[in-house]
């Protein structure tokens, strides 16, 4: 170890060259006036952007809102409360995450599209029409997919520290529904913001969903742009956009940051047995968002995956399992190596650079694609070093893709670590590096784990990255599901994608875990 | 290292496990046995015809499949150090955008040239065509009466308010068909048809082709704009949601002022950096033969390239039609206009 540490002696330059490194693909999009025609852009501005960029603000809003909402309500609950079900619903509640959104979205639309196998049902019983097939379904469908990133934090607030708070306030008469809504909510309102940004990230760049559904958010006009006009210019000048948008909303997530309770450790709350309709409130919405997010989505898949059984297409589905977990741990492996160096870099003051450079979570996949071949193309033509096609460069991608996922975990458990851990350790002669590996790094495994973890869940579920850049002949479970999706096959789409459920599984209960412990 | 970070089991696992098959066995080397294609199309046939192809001549086809316009992006950076031999896309338009952007090289061939009709290929053999997809009008045989649905204008009329099915704008399909109104009847009348159409839709737009078909089932609409192929599989098909609309749907050839149906192609090209050019070429050649044409037809419902071949029995029993024979370099040229004409339309 005390050797890494001497080699590794004044590691600014090399975690500055890094973060150039993850951000250049970015300044690539973003740079794209500068170097990239775009001959529509006049009809871009004026007929697509602020009709687009209205819709995208109005269904993050509605989104992110019922994201809130039902993860803070469930997080208070588990938390708080003690009701029949809660130690299942405690887990429970995380296993939307393994499922990807378009596919969640498209099983949705089955059932409760205005063809929908249960909306068909309803309007027989009841003669309701049902149509979750527009921009409020698609908030509400996305709400139910994402609402664990508000879920887990929201849940790690509440059960950390607060319970002193809790009990002075209960001590000055503050009934149980004041002290969630004027203390506890408020209280955990940095958890929260952090928890919607992600949500708000995760809807901003997806594209299978939204076109689905018929909603014109910035990112189906970047198609739009693309495909539609032949313009590719005009959709990085969009990609731009969506930056610019991603970047107000980390600075609002910032300023409601301020004002949060800061405590290292704390006991758990002193749960609130329930009963009568309170306890059955309690597990019926619990349950029923259990119901609504995983259990109906993953029934539909099983269901269709039964229906078509063919154990050939099972077993022809070895090789892109392999391909998907050999990917993803490398993907998770050096994000995660990226994440700690930058971590460090923050810790000991200058992550000036690093901060940018997760910004890649928000652009779409196919436009980071576009970022990096447009570095790797003249890169292979000045060198000969050609890496477009090389697992290499996919998995490259992933961490410009998926750093900032990794990051978050790991400042989080760093900002609780007390200073006073670093500067014992400097007064006993010990260099930051050193310090850093054998003081903080320890202590930090639990995040590691959680970082990693994240990383790993959605390399499974991420598309358009592996479609673009792959290696011939390359299949991932993803490119799987997708070869089905495209052609409308949805039925034959579901052993894929029960398999991308099952391999995003171990991940999402370790991160429930972690977030238990901390 | 006492206690080993538990990531690092699995790491040590997949390593040992190796390196996936495709990152150790791709050869993009010239001379070899081989073919390297990029390809839009996910069909299973089209796997079956590769592994048939590979057993006749012993080339071996490595295949990447995504979407076409990340497909040329990806030809466009790698630029002269492109592995890839052949390009297939599933529509015309982009086949004509890759011969203007420089990324394809004409090939000539004599059985290419007696196996696609002219108009289905680029005069100066940058890209030949070896399937057909109609964009045709799916109606609820209860409700509509064929000679009510004719041509695309028939979608206009006051008899459909409120009854006509589509998706959205976003869509290449609806993109092409506006393309081909406007190469036949310039943009002011397609956008009069497209507003037509727009004020007759009987919900916003949503979904894939099927979706629609599936609506006509639930009496939603009595009329949709969906591709031939779609309708075949649907009709075809043992899934029981899609049975509703099994027994009710029946299929126009609608005709575009006086051309026929507008139809678009898969079709490929072998791009300009080839190192494998006599092996695309082969490859070419045999997707246009009567062996492939006839799978395309029966196992893909799609319309052979190649005349003479059998369509296939389900779409048969809907009579034949007259396609569109517009130069298919068109499309390319007038999809951005159809892109703002379908916006200006209000065709979400």
């Amino acid at each position: 170890m005390a050797g890494i540490a001497r080699l590794l002696q004044g590691p600014r330059p090399y975690i500055g060259v890094v973060a150039l490194l993850l951000l250049a693909p970015i300044l690539v999009v973003v740079s794209a006036p500068l170097h990239a025609p775009a001959t529509e852009w006049t009809y871009v501005r004026t007929h697509i952007l602020p009709a687009y960029l209205g819709e995208t603000l109005r269904l993050i809003a509605l989104a992110g809102t019922l994201a809130i909402v039902f993860g803070t309500s469930t997080a208070w609950l588990v938390s708080a409360c003690d009701f029949p079900g809660r130690r299942f619903f405690r887990w429970a509640l995380v296993l939307p995450l393994a499922l990807p959104t378009y596919i969640s979205a498209i099983t949705f639309a089955a059932l409760f599209g205005p063809t929908g196998l249960l909306s068909d049902r309803l309007r027989a019983a009841l003669g309701v029409d049902i149509d979750i097939l527009g921009p409020d379904g698609l908030a509400i469908v996305f709400a139910l997919m994402l609402f664990p990133y508000v879920y887990l934090p929201a849940r790690a607030a509440f059960s950390a520290g607060m319970s002193d708070v809790l009990e002075a306030a209960k001590l000055l008469g503050a009934g149980a529904r004041r002290r969630a809504f004027r203390v506890a909510f408020p209280l955990a309102r940095p958890a929260i913001a952090g928890g919607v940004l992600l949500v708000c990230m995760e809807v901003l760049n997806d594209y299978g969903a939204v076109q689905y559904y018929g909603v014109h958010t910035l990112t189906a006009g970047i198609f739009r742009s693309w495909g539609g006009l032949y313009d590719v210019g005009s959709a990085l000048r969009l990609a731009g956009v969506l930056l610019l948008v991603v970047l107000a909303l980390a600075l609002g997530q910032r300023l409601l940051k301020r004002g949060g309770l800061r405590t290292a450790e704390g006991r758990a709350l002193r749960r609130v047995r329930l009963s009568g309709w309170r306890a059955a409130g309690a597990t019926t919405w619990c349950g029923l968002l259990v119901l609504f997010a995983f259990a109906l989505p993953i029934g539909s898949l099983l269901g269709d995956t039964l229906a078509t059984w063919n154990a050939a297409a099972i077993a022809d589905l070895a090789r892109p399992v392999v391909n998907t977990l050999y990917v993803g741990t490398w993907a998770a492996a050096i994000t995660l190596v990226v994440a700690v160096a930058f971590a460090f870099a923050q810790r000991m003051g200058y992550g000036g650079l690093t901060r940018p450079a997760s910004i890649g979570y928000v652009v779409p996949g196919a436009v980071i694609a576009i970022g990096v071949m447009g570095l790797a193309g003249p890169l292979a033509a000045r060198t000969g070093w050609v890496l477009i096609g090389s697992l290499t460069l996919v998995i490259y991608a992933f961490s410009v893709r998926f750093l900032a996922l990794a990051g978050q975990p790991l400042q989080a458990g760093l900002s609780q670590q007390p200073r006073m851990l670093d500067e014992a350790a400097h007064l006993l002669g010990a260099s930051p590096v050193r310090t850093f590996l054998r003081v903080n790094l320890p202590l930090l495994r639990p995040s590691l784990l959680a970082a990693a973890a994240i990383v790993l869940i959605e390399v499974v579920k991420e598309l358009p990255l592996t479609l673009i850049l792959r290696p011939f002949n390359f299949e991932t479970l993803s490119t799987r599901v997708f070869d089905m999706a495209r052609i409308e096959q949805w039925r034959e789409a579901a052993p894929p994608a029960l398999l991308i459920v099952a391999c995003g599984l171990v991940p999402v209960l370790l991160l429930e875990r972690w977030m238990e412990r901390r | 290292m006492r206690r080993t970070p538990a990531i690092a089991l699995p790491l040590l696992l997949l390593t040992a496990c190796g390196a996936p098959e495709a990152q150790r066995t791709t050869p993009p080397g010239a001379d070899s046995a081989v073919v390297n294609v990029y390809t839009h199309r996910h069909y299973d046939t089209d796997k079956q015809l590769f592994a048939r192809f590979t057993q006749e001549t012993g080339i071996r086809v490595n295949v990447i499949s995504a979407g076409d316009d990340e497909l040329l992006s990806r030809l466009e950076a790698e630029g002269a150090n492109t592995p890839a031999d052949l390009v297939i896309t599933a529509d015309a338009g982009r086949l004509g955008l890759a011969k203007q952007r420089g990324f394809l090289k004409p090939v000539k061939s004599a059985v290419l040239d007696a196996n696609v009709p002219a108009h289905l290929r680029d005069p100066e053999g940058n890209w030949y065509g070896f399937t057909m997809r109609a964009r045709v009008i799916a109606y609820d045989k209860t409700k509509v009466k064929p000679e009510e649905v004719r041509t695309y204008d028939d979608l206009t009329k006051p008899r459909f308010k409120g009854k006509v099915l589509a998706r959205s704008s976003e869509n290449v399909y609806n993109q092409s068909l506006v393309a081909a109104m406007i190469a036949h009847d310039g943009p002011e009348k397609t956008t009069a048809w497209c507003k037509g159409v727009v004020a007759n839709f009987a919900r916003d737009p949503k979904g894939s082709d099927t979706d629609q078909l599936l609506a006509i089932g639930e009496g939603l609409g009595e009329v949709a704009i969906a591709n031939s192929y779609y309708i075949g599989k649907l009709l075809t098909s043992d899934d029981p949601a899609r049975q509703k609309a099994k027994g009710l749907i029946g299929v126009s050839f609608p005709d575009l002022s006086g051309h026929g149906t507008h139809v678009n192609v898969s079709g490929a090209g072998v791009v300009k950096y080839t190192k494998n050019e006599a092996n695309a070429v082969k490859l070419l050649e045999f997707l246009s033969s009567d062996e492939a044409q006839r799978l395309f037809a029966e196992g893909n419902m799609e319309f052979p390239a190649k005349p003479g071949v059998p369509v296939a029995a389900v779409l048969q029993g809907f009579g034949p039609f007259t396609a569109d024979t517009l130069d298919l370099s068109q499309l390319g040229l007038h999809n951005a206009d159809a892109v703002k004409v379908l916006g200006a339309a209000g065709w979400r």
